[in-house]
């Protein structure tokens, strides 16, 4: 009596028409009596339809793949539709797919670190394992670290497809002129020592480091500052940000503040390119872009800490809702698109990190990576990659929710108590959202 | 009916949606769940009880109230100034409807070239004076502040259209009254102008305060609501974020009620107040 | 009204006085407007490492029209910009006609609960896109009509704005001409079409303007009806231009933006002065 679906709340008449009392006195006609399957425009088993942001610009690369795929696979044809310009935007035009006519679904969705999670805990995306298993298709080539990214109740719920990672640009004349040896810091420690020497030389208006603020992603470049210093956003369902280690590294945070060697940005790789700043934490993704962008040579490193690297990015994922027929070529072409020679093609296009292993022995990646050092340092990264909090990636709005709170670390605030008051409103939105779906 | 058709569209598309949002307001849906549960008044419950409410309740304010008067008063001063007989006064026209009709992401990015700390034409300027710009983007008050500003100038175009509009069907004769009575421009205006335009400016007020306060794209392109969280969040980004960001369809659906009831109050208040002058 | 006669009012004299404040005033507000304009339009010609650079480069040198090509190039802008102006005229076109029945209905003809009908409407005004979106993607996408025109149109062609604003302006049209043409004989519709819209023409033309920018800038809509260059218009497939992981070259975006911008500008041009001739042509009617 009290559990309503979703035909109901939104007033869809449909044939039955028991729509509110003003759907009803509207009396369009046209409202009531919707042919809902028959004009459906969505997939079937032999047409894929694919929702995609294409992220890094790789609308290009995705056709060509696309291409490849269709000549291989003569019965189906893929079509490659525009699904906004973010994740975000993604993931609401997809809620609204989800709300209209199951037949008009998309077979495949791009979705990302912080949106897959709400899709797959309220049934909405189906496992690939069962999907892959059906189809003869084996996961275990797909690297560790990005493939259990998408484990939930025992079950994956995308596969990795534009995953990236973030990753340590620094200005390598900046560092040459302040004395510092020619690679990235081993720890945060480090960098604190050598923020001042970097000062030095760059002069007053610039800035040794630049990250990007609260509203920007910070949170995601955060957790690889918290995790060295031991603490995390939460382990498992637990928030732990009000752990003292937690706290110390929000504390360090504040001390680089203090220290007037770190800003904040919107944009913080157009400081980078525009030499504003020595360095940067930035995605993998941004190293196509930064390359043509900077008119000097810059360098990449490991993100300071050992191991203390979080993954990110997107995936590809299958909606549960759509025909076993249709899941059947779903499947068959995110295999596709993410198999060694595509995620090559992808990776080399776009700046993304290759989601296979057999990816590294490929002779054509190997020569590529030669010839780019920086991509190199991005790829060899990925061994030292760890999964995000659950925190920021699986609680609903934890990205922005942990955003403010460094914002407000930034900004001076209390770590302690703002930490604390983080804690408070993760573990809500726990209890309230994710315990009663687990 | 002439009205017929119209009320037709509006009842199916907008007070139907309104209707679905007032009783989602009462439930716990996430956006994604084929299902959600009632929950009686708990969102409401939350709403008032919630910190960020009041800060969100103050942007939305602060931002409303600023950018109806200041491009009320703007606006009517470029149409008085732009209906005189003035060489190159077409070109000017077009310039102040020009923002109007840039879209928000390009905007967001052009007024970063005037705000940014690093890039922004403010930094270059007060460098020149030896200061320093504020972080604009970093500081809650100066964010609203620089939102605030930006949604002025792309929406002065269409206060200035009205205004522009009302001036050329005015009566000349009264000016010519005026003329002949020798008065200032200033009792002119006050006197003869003025009383004419009333219904645009009623016209106007509430249109303005009904377009600010849903302003989204100019927030989107810039702070995303933020820094610090909230800085620049007003009701309708606050909506958006709970509904699509954190999934709450019901909480934002809330959020979308409550802010529903306000503007009618207000607009009521409005109409009361104001639209005596106009009816015939 | 006879008074009208052949002159406006900015025919009339001006004091020298009144006239250099106003070239004044002129130039400061060119100068604040037109900056951020301009950038838009700079950046739309310069290279990629020229956009982020300090100190800020007013000038594109070397000047390129490569993110012109880059645009039409990497997307396919006949299609969106064809989209973009069958939407944009179709509902322009239902909402100006709309618009002014239902204020013709709401100001001039007489019947029970037209202020209730008229604060209804006007109500419409208040409820955000965002809250509307999910229940009317259901509706629609039971129908079918995703990806099509009348998909995109119909939800959105109620109208509230034009309906307050001609309603308004025909209430501020002097009684006496009403009634005498009534008097004569002339019919509700005949009222209509001769008496009160010839007068309410620079109205009109600011209603129809301001219409036409809001279509044009429809983005969230069009954006969830519709998947490709089929149905969509341009400021969604412009957005295909941005990326969103480490920054997006702005300069094709920029180009983008200028090539959106310009039909309405030269819209604009052309329908302001109907604005002025409109007036005339009202006053030797009247």
């Amino acid at each position: 009596m009290d559990k309503l679906t979703r035909r109901g709340f939104l007033g869809l008449a449909g044939a039955a028409g028991v729509a509110t009392g003003l759907a009803a006195c509207a009396g369009t006609g046209s409202t009531a009596t919707g042919t809902a399957s028959g004009a459906a425009a969505g997939g079937g088993s032999s047409k894929v339809i694919w929702w995609s942001n294409h992220p890094g610009n790789s609308k290009e690369a995705e056709q060509k793949i696309i291409a490849a795929f269709q000549l291989a696979n003569p019965g189906i044809t893929v079509d490659l539709q525009d699904g906004g310009k973010n994740y975000e935007e993604l993931a609401q035009k997809f809620n609204g797919a989800l709300a209209g006519n199951a037949a008009q679904l998309p077979d495949v969705i791009v979705a990302s670190d912080v949106t897959w999670f709400n899709f797959a805990l309220n049934k909405q995306l189906a496992a690939v394992d069962d999907l892959m298993a059906a189809a003869g298709l084996k996961t275990d080539d797909y690297v560790d670290a990005l493939y259990s990214d998408y484990l939930f109740n025992g079950k994956h719920y995308a596969l990795p497809f534009a995953r990236s990672t973030p990753l340590f640009y620094y200005n390598a004349e900046m560092w040459k002129n302040a004395g510092l040896e020619d690679r990235g810091p081993k720890t945060w420690q480090e960098f604190k020592e050598w923020a001042p020497k970097l000062q030095a030389t760059i002069g007053s208006d610039k800035i040794p480091i630049i990250l990007a603020d609260g509203t920007n992603y910070l949170d995601w470049y955060f957790q690889n500052m918290a995790w060295n210093f031991g603490g995390a956003f939460s382990k498992e369902w637990t928030p732990t940000a009000s752990d003292p280690k937690t706290i110390e590294a929000g504390k360090f945070l504040q001390e680089l503040v203090a220290m007037k060697v770190v800003k904040f940005s919107k944009t913080p790789e157009a400081d980078f390119q525009a030499g504003i700043a020595a360095c940067m934490l930035q995605s993998t993704g941004a190293l196509g872009g930064t390359t043509k962008n900077s008119k000097f040579a810059f360098k990449t490193a490991f993100l300071p800490g050992d191991g203390n690297c979080p993954t990110g990015g997107a995936g590809v994922a299958i909606p549960a809702g759509i025909s076993e027929d249709r899941k059947k070529s779903a499947i068959k072409f995110v295999e596709f698109l993410t198999n060694t020679a595509n995620t090559v093609l992808f990776t080399q296009a776009t700046g993304y990190m290759p989601v296979r292993k057999s990816a590294l022995d490929d002779a054509g990646e190997k020569a590529f990576l030669d010839k780019n050092p920086n991509s190199k340092v991005a790829v060899e990264q990925l061994a030292k990659t760890r999964s995000q909090d659950n925190a920021r990636v699986l609680v609903q709005g934890g990205g922005a929710r942990i955003g403010k709170s460094l914002d407000q670390v930034a900004a001076g605030q209390d770590v302690a108590s703002v930490f604390a008051a983080l804690d408070k409103e993760t573990q809500g939105v726990i209890d309230a959202q994710i315990k009663p779906k687990l | 009916m002439l009205l017929l058709p119209n009320l037709a569209l509006l009842t199916t598309f907008v007070y139907r949606p309104l209707i679905d949002n007032i009783r989602l307001s009462f439930t716990d849906w996430n956006i994604s769940s084929p299902t959600a549960n009632v929950i009686g008044t708990a969102n409401y419950v939350e709403w008032f009880g919630r910190e960020d409410t009041r800060q969100i309740l103050t942007n939305t304010l602060v931002f409303t109230f600023v950018t109806v008067m200041v491009s009320m008063a703007i606006g009517l001063g470029l149409a008085l100034l732009l209906d005189q007989k003035l060489r190159g006064r077409n070109m000017v026209r077009s310039l102040v409807f020009a923002p109007f009709v840039v879209s928000g992401a390009a905007i967001g990015v052009a007024f970063q070239f005037v705000f940014d700390p690093s890039f922004g034409l403010i930094r270059d300027v007060m460098a020149r004076f030896g200061a320093q710009s504020p972080d604009f983007y970093q500081q809650p008050g100066w964010a609203l502040f620089m939102v605030t500003v930006t949604y002025i100038w792309k929406n002065l175009g269409y206060t200035f259209v009205i205004y522009l509009a009302a001036l050329q069907g005015r009566r000349i004769d009264l000016d010519e009254a005026a003329e002949i009575d020798g008065a200032t421009p200033w009792t002119h205006f006050r006197k003869v102008l003025l009383p004419q335009l009333r219904p645009t400016t009623f016209f106007l007020s509430i249109t303005v305060l009904l377009n600010s306060v849903q302003v989204f794209d100019i927030i989107y392109a810039m702070t995303r609501g933020g820094p610090l969280g909230t800085g620049t969040t007003t009701l309708v980004f606050q909506v958006y974020q709970e509904t699509f960001i954190n999934y709450r369809a019901g909480y934002g659906a809330t959020v979308a009620t409550i802010m529903f009831l306000i503007l009618l109050t207000i607009t009521f208040i409005q109409v009361r107040v104001m639209d005596k002058g106009t009816k015939t | 009204m006879s008074t009208h006669a052949q002159v406006g009012p900015s025919d009339r004299h001006r004091s020298p006085l009144m006239t250099t404040a106003g070239y004044a005033a002129m130039a400061f507000v060119v100068l604040i407007i037109a900056v951020p304009l301009l950038w838009i339009v700079v950046t739309s010609f310069k290279e990629r490492q020229d956009i982020y650079v300090r100190p800020a480069q007013w000038i594109p040198n070397p000047a390129t029209t490569d993110n012109y090509s880059t645009v039409v190039t990497t997307i396919p802008f006949p299609a969106y910009f064809r989209n973009s102006l069958i939407i944009t005229a179709a509902l322009s076109t239902a909402k100006i006609v709309l618009g002014v029945l239902s204020a013709y209905a709401l100001s001039l003809l007489r019947f029970p609960g037209r202020s209730i009908v008229f604060l209804i409407v006007i109500s419409a005004l208040m409820v955000p896109n965002q809250i509307t979106v999910i229940s009317n993607y259901a509706l629609v996408s039971q129908l079918g009509w995703r990806n099509t025109y009348q998909g995109i149109v119909i939800p959105l062609a109620g109208v509230a704005f034009g309906t307050f604003l001609m309603r308004n302006q025909f209430l501020s049209l002097p009684t006496e001409i009403i009634e005498a043409a009534r008097l004569d004989g002339a019919g509700p519709m005949k009222l209509l079409w001769r008496v009160v819209m010839p007068m309410s023409w620079p109205t009109l033309v600011a209603f129809s303007l301001i219409t036409v920018v809001n279509e044009w800038n429809e983005y969230l809509w069009p954006f969830l009806m519709s998947d490709n260059e089929a149905t969509a218009p341009l400021q969604v497939g412009l957005t295909i231009l941005q990326n969103n992981e480490g920054g997006t070259n702005w300069g094709p975006v920029m180009a983008g933006t200028v090539l959106t911008v310009l039909p309405i500008l030269i819209l604009f041009l052309m329908l302001q002065r109907q604005m002025i001739k409109g007036l005339t042509a009202g006053a030797v009617k009247g």
